[in-house]
């Protein structure tokens, strides 16, 4: 409990359930007025349930300041400047915004439909586009804004949902994009990648194949330990996002943060980390090319992710 | 002129004109069959014109390869299904594939129209990711491709195109994914971020959008310098393309999930970003993050060598 976003108003998407939910819960016990958004749906985004939303809404109201719940598509447009409009005429204003709906749609490349590629795009990159689109002209002219999104590690490299991995790239990017043409206007953009125990990644089959594998020797028991410690309620790291909506983050802008219930870390940001220079005037050569690819120049470090498996290669 | 692509078929998008026509040509050049796909549109996406990609195909088959033009929309799904099919049909296989084709519609985040968005990030991430998906299965039972996607530096954070970074952002992740996904049947994928002057890079609407940013202090040193080379005179596509067969070539085998910056002058790979700074409590702690903690230590140990990307304007 505290008053450090008292008066402020937030916008919190997918606050119905896990992370969305503790992030609104977190940001009304700091005395913010809250609009939960959720639809409802399933992991996979079908269907449509309004009781999640309402009782955040009545848990946020607990802490004394005001909520209401909101039901619209995040990846709408239209949806979208609804449930910006709704806080404004409710509150005032908006101050915050939190980009935290999401679906999952695993699949292999090979065997991705069309629909589970548009939809998971569809929700995470699209729905975070909307809600700033819609957010961005308010917060300047008010010279004030806080934007909070939420990105996966699965950014670098999301094997078995390339979908979401990709739409949690373009969110990255986004919020490095965002905060660059927001940030002279006083509003910040950044993000996080939580681990936390949600409908998302609650799956007792991955917990048993660690378990087999520690038993068997092939992984280290302190991976069990921290995965136990961190497939926690994401409430144990909630509140990282109430401190980048509080005035002492003013300057915090332009970051990722990765947020569990033992870490917080910060990303780097992609830069070039090797490089050779052309040695003649012409287009480069295929020689000096193959000359620029060994393990004291371009592959410094390198380890390929996922080789050919020798039995299998032409 | 060689043979290190002799009996490869590639199938190239946006190869009608700039970096999509320097690639084909470099592939035809060590002997590959080349489909080259391109629509013909203007920067913008709109209209349509046959002759870019008819004017390639003569330059490909001049080189002593066959060559095909193929017309059809990037972000349509069954369209790309065809289109692969068609390089399985005229070539027999399909062994490499360049993502080039993209458009750009600048616009700050904050007068962006839902069409700007939906257009771009349709052309770059879901044409990419269609093309990927029908090939992965072609490749998949070849046991053997090459994909190679154009990203671009805009993908570390822009301003003033937000839905072409952000695709260029899905397009690293989707990368990342796609290699560890189809490494171990023999496939790689990687993708180049190029410095070049085209249609998109050179004009007089660029020269203005990138005086504004500039006078606006909206742009950093490092991506200045980047631009700067990007339109330097001389610094065509032809120049770098080579690289592009050598990544498709026998050679970079066990390059795989990298993403590199190319230029007239230099090639260089850039990092995987990574966590840089963090902090962690015990495993016998089980309260939430407290927020005094937090805004002790975020400034304190994550925000060490911080710079703020675009700190607020008075």
């Amino acid at each position: 409990m505290g008053n450090r976003l008292k008066g402020r108003n937030a916008v919190v998407t997918g606050a119905g359930r896990g992370i969305g939910k503790a992030v609104a819960v977190a940001l009304a016990e700091e005395g913010a007025n809250v609009v939960v958004c959720d639809l409802g749906v399933a992991v996979d985004g079908s269907g449509t349930d309004q009781s999640p939303a309402d009782q955040t809404a009545a848990e946020c109201r607990k802490y004394g300041g005001k909520a209401i719940a909101q039901f619209g598509n995040v990846s709408s447009f239209s949806d979208a400047e609804a449930a910006i409009k709704s806080c404004v005429d409710t509150f005032g204003r908006i101050d915050i915004l939190c980009n935290i709906a999401g679906i999952d749609k695993p699949k292999m490349i090979w065997n991705m439909t069309e629909q589970e590629w548009d939809q998971v795009v569809g929700v995470h990159l699209k729905g975070t586009f909307n809600f700033i689109r819609h957010a961005a002209p308010l917060m300047r002219e008010q010279k004030y804004g806080r934007i909070i999104n939420c990105t996966s590690e699965a950014w670098l490299g999301g094997v078995t949902h390339l979908n979401y991995g990709a739409a949690k790239g373009g969110i990255t990017t986004l919020t490095w994009g965002a905060a660059q043409e927001l940030g002279p206007s006083g509003v910040t953009v950044n993000a996080i990648c939580p681990r936390a125990k949600t409908r998302m990644t609650d799956d007792p089959k991955v917990r048993e194949m660690v378990v087999k594998r520690v038993e068997k020797g092939l992984m280290d028991p302190s991976v069990l330990k921290r995965m136990d410690r961190e497939m926690v309620d994401p409430s144990a790291f909630a509140r990282i996002v109430v401190f980048l909506a509080s005035d002492d983050a003013a300057l915090i802008n332009g970051q990722v943060f990765l947020t569990t219930a033992l870490t917080i870390a910060r990303y780097s940001k992609p830069e070039a980390a090797w490089q050779v220079e052309n040695p003649a005037e012409g287009p480069w050569t295929l020689e000096a090319i193959k000359a620029g690819f060994s393990a004291d120049k371009l592959l410094k470090g390198y380890v390929n992710p996922a080789p050919p498996k020798p039995e299998e290669k032409k | 002129m060689g043979e290190r692509l002799k009996g490869r078929s590639a199938l190239v998008t946006g190869a009608g004109r700039g970096i999509g026509k320097a690639v084909a040509l470099a592939l035809a050049e060590q002997g590959a069959n080349i489909l080259v796909c391109d629509l013909g549109v203007a920067m913008d996406g709109t209209g349509c014109d046959q002759g870019p990609a008819d004017d390639t195909v003569k330059e490909c088959r001049s080189l002593g390869v066959k060559a095909a033009a193929y017309y059809a929309d990037v972000s349509d799904f069954k369209a790309t299904e065809q289109m692969v099919r068609a390089c399985v049909s005229n070539y027999g296989s399909m062994d490499i594939l360049c993502n080039i084709a993209g458009i750009l519609r600048p616009k700050m985040i904050f007068n962006m129209s839902e069409e700007d968005w939906d257009r771009v990030l349709a052309v770059h991430l879901k044409g990419t990711w269609n093309l990927c998906r029908h090939a992965s299965v072609v490749m998949r039972q070849q046991r053997y491709g090459r994909i190679v996607n154009c990203t671009s530096e805009a993908y570390a954070g822009t301003v003033g195109h937000t839905n072409y970074a952000a695709a260029k952002g899905g397009i690293v992740s989707l990368t990342y994914a796609i290699a560890r996904e189809m490494g171990r049947y023999g496939v790689t994928c990687n993708a180049f971020a190029p410095r070049a002057r085209t249609r998109l890079s050179v004009g007089d609407d660029q020269d203005q959008g990138l005086q504004r940013r500039i006078e606006a202090g909206l742009i950093s040193e490092e991506r200045l310098k980047g631009m700067e080379e990007t339109r330097r005179e001389g610094a065509d596509p032809e120049h770098f393309a080579p690289f592009i067969a050598y990544l498709a070539s026998d050679a970079a085998a066990n390059i795989n999930g990298c993403v590199f910056v190319t230029s007239r002058a230099t090639i260089g790979i850039w990092n995987h970003p990574n966590v840089i700074r963090k902090f962690t409590r015990g495993w016998e702690i089980e309260e939430k993050w407290g927020i005094e903690e937090l805004e002790k230590r975020v400034p304190e140990e994550l925000l060490v060598d911080y710079v703020n990307p675009a700190p607020p304007r008075d």
